[in-house]
Parts: structure tokens; sequence; C-alpha cells
């Protein structure tokens, strides 16, 4: 629209305690109840069950006048009672919400008085997350999530610490079930299928099989007695850079883990990265299979070149999703005129600028974070990209400006898949770049086609077509 | 009290809430309170029923007045369509900060208001409290009071704090709100018959396909309320004779509150299903006591009958003996679905809704069989579960239920805000009968509970060509290996192939 200062129009962003849901479903056996009145916790089952297309359950204390007014302590109990009675979880996490976090609820000690009154024992595990909806964004939520899992798994100081040799992998930005189950695959063959710790995993969570039955709770995610295990790991890897990896930070600062914060592999350059450091870490050569992998996507990337090279590209999303995309049009000779983080990082319009810089400094890049979509609609409208690559939020200016958008994060909800998207990894790059590319052949082949039934007409593609994009 | 005993596993506190429709039998269904504490109600809040009834309003502005997530999740929530502007799909939220909460987000707001209407110069804003605006206090009234009076355009607040009751408060909330609106200008009359179509909401473009009716019938619809309505339209309803009255949950409210302002009576109508369409033209011309109206609805109701019967019987001979679950935010719907599935051959064998009122579920019971099961707020282990025990063959419900339902082999049919195509009018229906033969009769079911060489054996795949057969190879079943009420697992009995 135009200037702006008090509304927020057609938000980027989500509230932190839908970060916490997806961080707790990585988890084995757990459960998420959050605080606060109903809506909360249905709009974000449907919000998720739209894009994991899968059912998604999430407990509500279901705050009505009277607990907003004299506390949601008796609430919030009978909602953890009844949530074990009926799905009998080994974790639940509970998340607070804005009217939780406004009425003042002290979440902690309503939970511990939850357990003595009701006589839980230490097999069940509750893990309070204060996720306050005014303050950053999902991604925070999620941040703050993974941290509490791994605090109050490793606080237990009863149990001895035995070196454990393995390494800890810690994601800090929500990825697709896909991206999860190629990850692993990674890390299984690099540093060994036992050797390392991946929290959270939702590749079996969110993406589960079909097999006639309905689980009450999805079997997978990160097994607890490995999440509790991270205290007694060599070193460990956080994957994303944008933002503090809390739960890295901990584990070192607690337990004297060596860490490394890496880039999430999107692309050539940022996949090697992670491979290599796993080498250095593990001391494992990497295996053949990735040396081909690599070579077939160097192979691809050839073969497109032609045809992306130059394209004006608007990548738009999570922060760390957008950085690894952001390097993977660059390496592709693509020209990203608009990089638009949904949330505010510390480091994300530092480290986008910088990988412009390696790759492509004479590019002509216009880096924006915590905006709405009205301001990124102004910014595309003005930078005139040629393609949009993002979540489907930004299905409305991609058809009000007739260009293509490459739907990629979350949410997608207007298609089917995002569960099954793949853009980690050599393998990931590979698929990325082959959907970029056939985009871009589609619409010359629909564009030439006009051209030709009128034979009289035809001309090479002028201004609105891809090759004749400046660089 | 209802007799549950041999319904499902739930909750002791809400066995009152599931019924098991027997002859003779007939309890009271506990219904219409708030949900239950970690029941995993399949509910939303407040601010969500405001906001689906309110919200395709077209040309308005709807400024959501809290912290960023209800604006996030319910951005173009409705799959309403108008046939003019398109302000109503674009989501507007103060997006308070943690100052805002300390501090009182009354300022914020007021800019706000201001700001929009710099930019859209919209004829009305609607303002949505949340539970927090509720919480801290800001006076939302007196806000909207200074900004209508500042601006000149209706700003009208809408008392949805999520916590202050249930959807249907949330619904009263909108109606609250239209009353603002209503009787502020004078309709040009075209007719001298005039209606308003209250209690839809345009989802895919339903209107579209029953407004024409009336107005073949020669009577002027006023507004629509609120699928496809301007703030214009909505401003000049005192001017009709006549509301009918499609989702009695949401409208009824205001209806009742037409009649007692303006002497404006209503009925309540269903433009789904063949039998009910038919009533609701034939009702209306009854009303207006025009024999030649009457001619004109008969006429309507046998050529469209006459047009899509063929593919309907066709399309009736593949679902005859299949049996339907229905859970429905609202009540209306799910009574008229019990004959629409009627008229497909179907049976339903469980009913549920979100917001039911007792004489509600009154009316459902008078409607289903013996052996049909009858839940209020029912959460998704109830309804996985009740799927599994009634054997339903299709259940028709929102995005939440769909996945449950396939991860049981369980074919499924939108009817909420996600459907893209109509179901209303007489090429509604047609379409409805599509979807349900689309689903009800794909091959994919056979292969649910599958395992690898299974099609090699016949135990599914091109061997089998009856559904029937197809479906009993399969093992539906919800894991209750963990409950610490112990359930037993429940799996779907052998059926008897034909």
């Amino acid at each position: 629209m135009s200037e702006r200062n008090y509304t927020t129009v057609n938000p980027c962003i989500m509230c932190q305690p839908i970060g916490s849901v997806m961080a707790f479903k990585g988890i084995e056996d757990s459960m998420v109840l959050l605080h606060g009145s109903q809506g909360c916790s249905t709009y974000m089952r449907l919000h998720l069950a739209h894009h994991f297309r899968e059912p998604v359950d999430i407990g509500s204390s279901s705050l009505s006048e009277k607990g907003a007014v004299y506390g949601g302590s008796e609430n919030l109990k009978k909602g953890l009672k009844n949530l074990i009675l009926r799905y009998n979880p080994k974790v639940i996490g509970v998340s607070t919400t804005c009217l939780a976090e406004t009425i003042g609820d002290d979440i902690s000690r309503i939970i511990s008085e939850f357990r003595e009154e009701e006589g839980i024992g230490a097999e069940r595990i509750i893990i309070p997350v204060p996720t306050p909806s005014y303050e950053e964004s999902h991604n925070s939520g999620y941040i703050k999530a993974v941290e509490a899992i791994v605090k109050t798994f490793t606080m237990d100081e009863s149990k001895k610490a035995i070196f454990n040799n393995k390494l800890n992998v810690v994601l800090s930005e929500n990825i697709s079930p896909e991206d999860t189950r190629e990850l692993k695959h990674v890390f299984d063959s690099i540093v060994g299928h036992n050797s390392y710790i991946l929290l959270p995993d939702i590749s079996e969570t969110f993406d589960a099989p079909m097999t006639g039955e309905l689980h009450k709770i999805q079997p997978g995610g990160t097994t607890h007695a490995d999440i509790a295990d991270m205290k007694n790991s060599a070193a460990t890897i956080g994957l994303g850079i944008t933002n503090d990896n809390k739960a890295v930070n901990y584990l070192e600062q607690t337990f004297d883990i060596p860490s490394q914060n890496l880039p999430l592999p999107i692309g050539l350059e940022y996949t090697d990265r992670v491979l290599a450091a796993l080498s250095n870490i593990s001391g494992a050569e990497i295996p053949d299979e990735f040396q081909k992998e690599r070579g077939r996507l160097i192979d691809a990337m050839v073969d497109s070149h032609k045809y992306v090279y130059g394209t004006k590209v608007a990548i738009y999303g999570d922060p760390n999703n957008v950085l690894g995309m952001l390097s993977l049009a660059l390496e592709n000779g693509m020209h990203p005129i608009l990089v638009v983080a949904s949330s505010k990082s510390p480091r994300f319009a530092e480290q986008a600028m910088e990988r412009v810089k390696q790759v492509k400094p004479d590019c002509d890049v216009t880096i924006l974070e915590d905006v709405d979509f009205d301001t990124f609609n102004d910014a595309v409208k003005k930078a005139k990209p040629q393609m949009l690559i993002g979540n489907s939020n930004g299905k409305y200016i991609a058809k009000e400006m007739n260009i293509p958008l490459i739907r990629f994060g979350f949410p997608i909800h207007d298609r089917v898949g995002a569960q099954r998207i793949l853009t980690l990894g050599y393998k990931g790059a590979m698929r990325m770049l082959d959907r970029i590319t056939n985009t871009i052949l589609e619409v010359e082949d629909t564009e030439l086609a006009a051209k030709w039934s009128e034979p009289e007409s035809y001309v090479p593609l002028g201004e609105s077509g891809f090759h004749s994009a400046e660089a | 009290m209802p007799d549950t005993t041999s319904v499902v596993d739930t909750l002791d506190e809400r066995k009152p809430y599931i019924e098991l429709k027997q002859a003779n039998k007939s309890g009271e269904l506990a219904c219409d309170n708030t949900s239950i504490a970690g029941a995993m109600s399949q509910r939303a809040c407040v601010y969500s029923g405001a906001r689906v009834a309110l919200n395709p309003v077209t040309d308005a502005v709807h400024l959501v007045h809290g912290p960023i997530g209800c604006a996030s999740y319910t951005w173009d929530i409705r799959g309403s369509l108008s046939s003019d502007k398109e302000t109503f799909r674009t989501s507007f939220s103060t997006d308070m900060k943690e100052l805002d909460v300390v501090f009182g987000g009354e300022k914020k707001l007021s800019k706000s208001i201001d700001e929009l209407v710099e930019l859209y110069n919209p004829p009305v804003i609607f303002v949505y409290s949340t539970c927090i605006v509720g919480i801290i206090g800001d006076d939302l009234q007196a806000i909207c009071k200074e900004a209508t009076e500042r601006t000149g355009i209706p700003v009208i607040p809408v008392q949805s704090e999520g916590f202050k009751g249930t959807k249907s408060d949330g619904y009263k909330a909108a109606c609250h709100a239209l009353m603002q609106l209503i009787g502020t200008k004078e309709p040009e009359i075209t007719s001298e018959y005039r209606i308003n179509i209250l209690g839809d909401y345009n989802v895919a473009g339903d209107v579209w396909l029953v407004k024409p009716l009336f107005e073949k019938m020669g009577i002027q619809v006023i507004t629509s309320m609120t699928g496809d309505a301007t703030a214009d339209s909505i401003s000049k309803a005192h001017g009709a004779q006549l509301n009918l009255v499609q989702c009695s949950g949401s409208m009824t409210y205001l209806a009742k509150w037409m009649k007692k302002e303006y002497g404006i009576p209503f009925t309540k109508v269903s433009y789904f299903g063949i039998e009910d369409l038919s009533i609701a033209l034939r009702s209306t011309a009854e009303f207006f006591g025009s024999e030649e109206m009457m001619n004109i609805a008969e006429e309507i109701i046998e050529q469209e009958t006459n047009r899509i019967m063929p593919e309907i019987q066709e399309i009736r001979s593949r679902l005859e003996g299949k049996t339907a679950a229905i859970y429905m935010g609202g009540a209306a719907k799910a009574l008229t679905l019990i004959k629409g599935f009627r008229e497909l051959g179907m049976e339903t064998v469980i009913i549920g809704t979100q917001t039911g009122k007792r004489d509600d579920y009154k009316q459902i019971s008078y409607q289903v069989k013996d052996g049909t099961v009858i839940v209020d707020d029912a959460n998704a282990l109830e309804l996985a579960d009740l799927l599994v025990r009634q054997k339903a063959d299709l259940m028709v419900a929102g995005v939440k239920e769909r996945f449950l339902a396939f991860k049981l082999g369980v074919a499924f049919c939108d009817f909420n805000h996600d459907r893209v195509i109509e179901f209303e009018g007489y090429d509604g229906f047609l379409n409805f009968a599509r979807e349900l033969d689309t689903t009800v009769n794909s091959p994919v079911w056979r292969y649910v509970g599958s395992k690898i060489g299974d099609s090699c054996t016949g135990k599914n795949g091109a061997e089998e060509t009856t559904d029937s057969t197809a479906k009993a190879g399969t093992i539906k079943k919800i894991d209750g290996d963990n409950n610490m009420q112990k359930i037993n697992p429940i799996t779907l009995q052998q059926e008897p192939v034909a």
C-alpha cells in the first residue's frame, strides 16, 4: 500500500506457540497443551493440518471468563489430567498463549502443584515454555521450545555422565519431513547410524505412512534417551545461523560441549560446509555416494545454467530457509533482487549480504526482514522479479503480477506435498533447481506458443522473457 | 441421562454429550457449554465465531485488535466469494507487542483506524477484540465511537474476546455488529416482494446459485448476510418483508432482532438438497401469497429437478446403502445434510455439531434412525472411535477431521470453509453428489492397510471390483495401547462379502 506505521496488513509470521508445537511434534511420544482459550489450539491444528495434511492434536486448557479473571490454574490442571487420561503421553509441552501470560499464570508452579496433587511420577515429563504471542514470532517459539526440551531432559544430575562420543544436531528452523529424512540419511552415511542425535525429528510424526491405523500420538520423533544423552556428546552442530540456537549455547555453556553453528545445507556450498564439518568432526571420509551426488548436482547446474542465468527472483519466508535459498539462487547465476525474512533475526541481513558479496557482488539486492505481506508486495512491485520462491501466501502477488511462484517453506496450504518437498542436501538442491528451471521453460513454452499462433509477429523473447533479463 | 455405555470410550465428563438414538428412549443431550479442558475439542473460540460470520462482508476492513496470531491464522479463512470488492480477504491487525500489552493498545488502535481510513477509505470498519484486549481492558466501544465521529466512517466494535464463551457467542457478537449498520440507509425498492437471505456465506459462490431462483420468482433480494454482502446492502436490510434464515446458529439472533425492531418475520430454510430447496422456494411463495409466484416456483422446481435427476440417479446407484458421518459447526447444516444423504440413498450413522442447542438436537433425533450416534462438541479421539464403531463409509466435516478420516480409510467430503465448489441450489446438489461419488468410490481405499504382495494374492487391487469387498480387507484401528484407561483396540469387523 503506502506508508503505514500502526497496522500490520497480511502477516508473514505466526505466533510463538505454533513454533513450540512444531518442536514438540519432533519428540517421541509427546503432546502439547496450550494454556489459553480454545481457539488458539484449534487455529494451530487447522494451520498445521493444512500444511502437513495429517491429523494434528493439540490440547487446550480451554480458558473461559472465570479462568481469565481468577487465574487459569484449575483449567490447566484439568487439561493436563484429561490429556493424560486420553493420550497418556510421556512428554507434555505446556506452551502459554498471550492470554495466560497476561493474566500472569505461573505455569511452572501450577505444573509442580499438579504433579504433587496427582502423584505424577518422574516418568512423565512436563515441560513449560513461555510463548507469549505478543513477542517475536513462530521462529523464536520453535527455538525456545527446543531449548526447554534439552534443558529438561539433561537436567537430571543423578544420571551419571558417560561420554557417548556422539554428535548433537540441533535444528533452529522448521524443515519439511522429507528434508529431515534426507538430513538423517546424510548423517547416517557420514557419522554413522547411532553416532548422532538429531533434534527435533518430525520425519515420521508429521508424515506418517498410511497403515489403516490411527495412532493417538504418531510414532517417531527424537527418543527421550537420546535427548537426555545430549549432555554426554562430543560436539554439537546447530543448523541455522541467522538466529541464536539457544539449545546449542546451553549445551556448550553447561556441559562444555564444543559447538559449531552451520547454515541449513541448501544449495551446493552450504551443503559442502555441512558435509565438510561432519567429516572434520567425525574424522570420517565423506562417502563416495555424496561425491557422486555432488557431481550430479554440478551436472544439473550446468544443464540448467543458461535457462536460469540472470532470472530475477524474490525469495521470502523463514530466515534460515531464505538464506539457504538465496545461496542456491546465487550459485546458479540467478539474480535475487529481493530477499525477505518474515521475522527479525540478529544475523539474517548480515549473512545474506555476505553471501551476495561472495558470489555476485554487483547484484543489486534488497534485503528486508520483519515485514508483513503488504510491504513485501510493494517491494515486489517495485523490484519486478520474474519469479517468486516462498510459501503459499505469496500467491496473491504472484497472480497479480502474473509471475510463477515456486512453493517452498511454511505454510503451503494450497498445494499437496508440502511434507515431501526436498530442499536440503545435494539431492534437494537438484530437485529445487529442476523445479526452477522447468518452471522457466514452462513459462517460455506458453509465451512462445502464443507467438507461434501468429507466425507473422514472431519475435525473440523481449522484456518479459527470462533470457533477456539484465543481470 | 443418555445411554452412553455402549457408544464410545471417553472421559466421564464427556459422556452426557454423546447419545445413541434408540427407540422409545429419549435422552437429553448435554450441549451449549464451554469445552472441557484437555478434551481436544474441535471447536474454536468467540473470536472465531465472530470472524467467520462477519468476514464475508466484502468491502469492509476487518481489523483484528490483538497480537499477530489471531490475524495470521484467520487470513482469508472463508472460501466466500465476492462479486465486487475483495477487501475482506486482506488481514488487518494491530499486531500488539509487549509494550502495547503493558501500556494499553488504545492509541495504536486509534491510529491504525485512521491509517486504514486514509489508505482504503472503506465504507465500514469492523474492529475485533481478542483475548488480550478483554484482559487489559482497552475500551473498544469508546475508541470506535470516537473514530466514527472523527472519520465519518462507521467503525464498529465486535466484542469477541476468545475466552468469553463459545463460538456461538461470537456469532452473537457478529450479529450485534450488523445491527449497527442495518437501517442506516433507505433501499431502492424494485419489487413489491422483498427478502433478505440470512446465514449464507457464499462459500464457493453458493449464493449465486440461489439468488437467481428468488429473482425469477419476482422477488427482490435486498442483501445476503453475510456472503457477498456489502456495507451498503446490509444498511438497507430493513427494507425486506421476510428474512430467510439458513445458518440458524449464526443468524437467528439477528432475525429475531429484526422482527422486534422492524416487524420483519423470518423462516428457517435450507438451499441444500432437492427437498429442502423446494420447501424454501414454496414457503417463500406461500408467504407472499401470490399465485403467480407460486406457479413460477413450481415451474422452477419441476424443470430444475428434471434437469439434474438423471445424473443424480446414476450417482445414487453407486452410493446406495453407504453410511455417512456428519460433523458440522452448526446444526442447521447437519440437519439438512441428513436429508441430502437420504436423497442419495445414504444413511447417517454419526451426527454431531460444535454449536448445536437443545432444540437442534431434538430435531436431529427425530430425523435419524435408531442406532445413530448424536454427539455435541466431539473431540478427535471420539470421532475416530465412532467412525470405526459405526462403520462409516464417508465423513462430511472440515479440515481438522479430514485427515483423521483419511488415516482410517474413510472417504471424506469437505462441507466447510475449504470447499471450492458450490453445494447449494440445484447445480450445487449435483456437485455434492459428484464429490461423494468421487471420494466414496475411489479405488484408493482398497489399498489402505495393505502390505507388499497383497495385490498379487488378490487381497486388494484389480481382482476385487466391489467396494464392500475392498473395504472388508482393511484393518481400521485406533491405537490405544498406551492408554492409562485401557481402551481395547478397535477392529472393524469383516463385512460379509456379497
